[in-house]
């Protein structure tokens, strides 16, 4: 099906500074295969999709020497739009992956844009519906559904296509845990019905049934390559990789971290949206610097919690009582801070230190600096912060909250898309604001970060807290695996 | 080197007309207030020119300018602003083209020059408005005494059209200018222009 | 199930206009910001958009721009020539601003409200509106939600470090705008480059003609309003050209 021969491609045009971002690429892969690579952020697993699909050359212009070819075909010589009829590309992010409004046209876009006849068109809807079970998610509009279900529609939309071969670009890195479950459904169905499928990957839970091969890449270059029985038997955590089976993880802070336990209270946290209440908390107690973990469905509540708790919905008149004062909103829009999951929307400054400074009361250089010290930010001290990796740039989110003082923080999904090493970054992130006496209270679908980090569980449904206890990892494995 | 315009293209154009729309109908909440409603184009073009400049970094085919204007002109008349924006929107856009063409769309001078001529466009929303001056006029007939209305009417014709052009094209200036410097500031250092 | 779904592809249930008829008729409106003639010639014109919205369910809206409608032209003929002085002018250019301008916006609300971007685009491509002009306006539809999303979560995070219009940044207020401006234009650049990305991996270049699965009819509909809206832009024509002849 595919056969990659030697090829070595930098996105850098500057001669000066080549260097390769996938390097002697050589690669087989035979129909009906299911291949996963993985390795670090920037190990070139995705470059290597990207010259599996055409983007590479068509979208991305850079140096490339050697070659990939598709049953045979160069692929840098078929026009893309031909590509398009054979490989089905779903990538990271359903927000920017939809060129359509409503749902229904964006499952037929691709054989829209592929002339097909209307008579066509309306057959493989039909199909396409009915295999994927979509009869509740037509003629919706793509702003109402949930990040689930927009990847569900986006395998379906090429699916439409009946290409022969998917590829696949970080598709669960927003996926709560019954998506990413689902999407292995997905990925079943196309094994049975024969389809090559190419997926990069750093969560690897949901893939363990699915998968034929596994290609293993480091610093843009093919390091090993496994069956899945030899896959399963490594030490992932060696190879800076995700579990693969969540059965073999642990908790490991069994007890709170402060030893004379507090807690504070949260009462009448409740919010209406359309005048159907979506969050409705009457009175709760939580412990005091701790690291929380916050999970439920998506759609349960949690962001809605999130940002009452930080004082930013207006029409939520909660109260937050802590060392026996109560905080109203305003009160607790400067004592709390949150991480958001794009957390470009709240870098502004024009370099690190500038982004530490703006926090401060009084600006005081030498305190800014040894906050970005302890964060291990301070040799960025002068760079844009647009020009920083996620993990950095959420560093300096952090640095920012500490700077103003914020004694609770709030992530909205801190580890997506993350691979094990920054994983590891962000829960040594979170011990050492635990340390300061801050409490962090995490948004997750990532069971791994709960387990590495988390003391304490809030179990959102339906705008109802439904559980909260201290870690136990028996009530965890229930909601999360499958 | 001159390709012709492809999908990124487009997508570009589509997604920096969303930009200079949201911030015109932002902005131009504060028309009203009656006085600042005839200011509105020179209130646009100073807040156009920062994504304009960062517009211009993707632009390297002849028509996009153009075409931009073409499209913020549709949504215009879309939103109940009568046809004349398209007409006014392609013109200048088009003008706007020729002129950073001419630096083969590298020149920094040129640039700006081409970016205050594109904001002049933003006189195409208020054209609808300012064909009503008859009525401004017959109303202050009545109430200021003709001699009075004989004096002023020339300026509301003609004379403060061609002032607000002029006005419209100077914040396009600045705004031009201080759209480059934020580009050098922030755009260049975080690796994106 | 599968039925549903066949009535879903292809009956419209209720009142529905050709997003072309619509288009025709905020042309032919816009001319009447031009001049101003009586209600008894105007009259078909300004009530094509308060129809339109009130047999599309808008029937809130419909009533109130037909009650603003009539407020402003009794003003404008009976109020408007007894007052002097600055209060003449704020209500001249109110009730003017209204009885011209406010068929037209009403009509483009309609437009937008009422459109489905993807019958939208099929309409345009019938006609042969060139892909040029097509995608970016799609682009459009597609991406002023997310915009609107984006803004409110700046906003929230400015809030949440005690940025906004303070002592602090009243000072220098070229530093709000660009605390808006720079996270909203890296997510478009962003934004431009995913979108395009995914948009050729399903074959959007393709330079074939696109098909469509909504199917975009005349209707019975489109030529009553049509019929209409050319007899108002006659009428109002007649009523003007009629005008000159008699001087």
């Amino acid at each position: 099906m595919f056969k990659i021969d030697n090829l070595s491609f930098s996105y850098n045009t500057n001669e000066k500074e080549l260097k390769n971002n996938v390097e002697n690429i050589n690669l087989k892969i035979k129909k009906g295969e299911v291949v996963l690579l993985c390795g670090e952020s920037g190990c070139g697993k995705t470059t290597t999709t990207r010259c599996l699909n055409g983007l590479i050359p068509y979208f991305f212009n850079g140096q490339r020497t050697g070659e990939a070819y598709l049953n045979g075909k160069k692929i840098s010589e078929m026009p893309i739009y031909k590509l398009a009829e054979n490989i089905g590309s779903v990538f990271q992010d359903p927000k920017t992956q939809f060129f359509n409004v409503d749902t229904t046209s964006e499952i037929i876009f691709g054989c829209e844009n592929l002339s097909m006849p209307e008579n066509e068109l309306k057959k493989r809807l039909k199909t396409v519906v009915d295999e994927f079970k979509l009869y509740n998610l037509l003629d919706k509009s793509i702003f109402k559904i949930s990040g689930g279900e927009k990847q569900k529609i986006a395998c379906a939309s090429v699916n439409a296509v009946y290409p022969d071969a998917f590829i696949l670009d970080e598709p669960s890195s927003n996926l709560d845990s019954e998506s990413s479950w689902n999407l292995r459904d997905i990925l079943q169905k196309w094994k049975a019905d024969g389809k090559t499928v190419v997926i990069a990957e750093h969560k690897l839970f949901f893939l363990e049934d699915v998968l034929d091969r596994v290609i293993f890449f480091k610093n843009g270059k093919i390091e090993s390559e496994w069956n899945i029985d030899e896959f399963k038997k490594i030490n992932h955590r060696k190879l800076g990789l995700r579990q693969l089976n969540l059965n073999n993880l642990k908790v490991y802070h069994n007890d709170y971290y402060s030893k004379n336990q507090e807690f504070f209270e949260l009462k009448n946290f409740t919010f209406k949206y359309d005048k159907s209440p979506i969050l409705d908390i009457k009175h709760v107690q939580i412990p005091k610097n701790e690291i929380i973990a916050i999970i439920g469905k998506n759609g349960a509540g949690k962001s809605t919690f999130a940002h009452c708790l930080c004082g930013l919905e207006r029409s939520c008149k909660g109260e937050l009582i802590l060392d026996n004062k109560v905080l109203k909103r305003k009160e607790r829009l400067k004592k709390s801070y949150m991480v958001m999951q794009d957390v470009n929307h709240q870098l502004f400054a024009e370099s690190v230190i500038d982004e530490v400074l703006l926090s401060m009361d009084d600006e005081n250089e030498e305190l800014a600096e040894d906050i970005l010290k302890n964060l291990n930010l301070i040799h960025l001290r002068d760079v844009h912060p647009m020009a920083l990796s996620g993990g950095e740039k959420q560093r300096v989110a952090i640095a920012s909250a500490i700077a103003s003082k914020k004694e609770i923080l709030v992530f909205d999904e801190p580890t997506s898309g993350l691979d094990l090493k920054n994983m590891m970054d962000v829960s040594k992130n979170l011990i050492y604001l635990q340390k300061l006496g801050i409490t962090s209270f995490i948004i997750t679908h990532d069971y791994e970060l709960i387990l590495e980090t988390c003391t304490h569980i809030i179990h959102f449904d339906n705008g109802l807290i439904i559980d909260n206890y201290k870690i136990d990892e028996e009530k965890l494995k229930k909601f999360f695996i499958k | 080197m001159m390709e012709s315009i492809n999908i990124k293209d487009l997508i570009t154009v589509g997604i920096f007309s969303v930009i200079n729309i949201i911030l015109i109908f932002t902005f131009g909440m504060l028309g009203y207030i009656p006085i600042l409603m005839l200011g509105l184009p020179i209130i646009g073009a100073l807040v156009w020119g920062i994504p304009f400049m960062l517009f211009l970094t993707r632009v390297n085919k002849f028509g996009m300018i153009t075409l931009m204007g073409l499209i913020i002109g549709i949504v215009m008349f879309l939103s109940g602003h009568t046809w004349i924006p398209i007409i006014v929107y392609t013109i200048t856009g088009l003008l706007s083209d020729i002129i950073i063409k001419t630096q083969n769309y590298s020149s920094i001078k040129t640039s700006i020059i081409g970016y205050a001529v594109f904001a002049v466009g933003l006189i195409g929303n208020m054209l609808p408005f300012f064909i009503l001056r008859d009525y401004y006029i017959s109303a202050m007939n009545a109430s200021m005494g003709v001699e009075y209305v004989n004096f002023i009417t020339p300026f509301l014709q003609y004379h403060f059209l061609i002032i607000l052009v002029i006005l419209t094209f100077i914040a396009g200036l600045i705004s031009g200018y201080v759209g480059k410097l934020v580009l050098k500031k922030h755009f260049k250092k975080a690796g994106m222009a | 199930m599968m039925e549903e779904l066949n009535t879903k592809l292809t009956n419209k249930s209720g009142f529905h206009m050709d997003p072309r008829t619509k288009i025709f008729i905020l042309i032919i409106l816009s001319f009447m910001v031009f001049n101003d003639a009586p209600l008894y010639i105007s009259g078909i014109l300004i009530l094509i958009p308060f129809t339109s919205l009130f047999l599309s369910n808008h029937k809130k809206m419909a009533t109130s721009y037909i009650l603003l409608y009539l407020i402003a032209t009794y003003l404008k003929i009976y109020v408007n020539p007894s007052l002097t002085g600055p209060s003449s002018m704020i209500s001249a250019s109110f009730t003017y601003t209204i009885t011209r301008m406010l068929p037209v916006i009403i009509m483009g609300t309609y437009t937008v409200i009422t459109t489905k971007v993807s019958e939208f685009v099929a309409s345009m491509e019938e006609i042969n509106v060139p892909k040029y002009i097509i995608i970016p306006l799609s682009v459009i539809f597609r991406y002023l939600p997310t915009i609107y999303e984006e803004i409110k979560s700046i906003r929230n995070a400015m809030r949440m470090r005690g940025i906004g219009l303070n002592f602090k940044t009243l000072k220098t207020p070229l530093k709000l705008v660009e605390f808006y401006m720079i996270p909203i234009l890296i997510s478009a650049v962003k934004t431009s480059d995913e979108l395009s990305a995914a948009s050729l991996t399903r074959g959007l270049s393709n330079p074939q003609r696109r098909t469509h699965l909504e199917i975009v009819n005349f209707s019975k509909t489109d030529a009553i309003f049509i019929i209409f809206a050319i007899l108002g832009v006659v009428m109002y024509a007649y009523y003007f050209i009629g005008d000159i002849l008699l001087v």
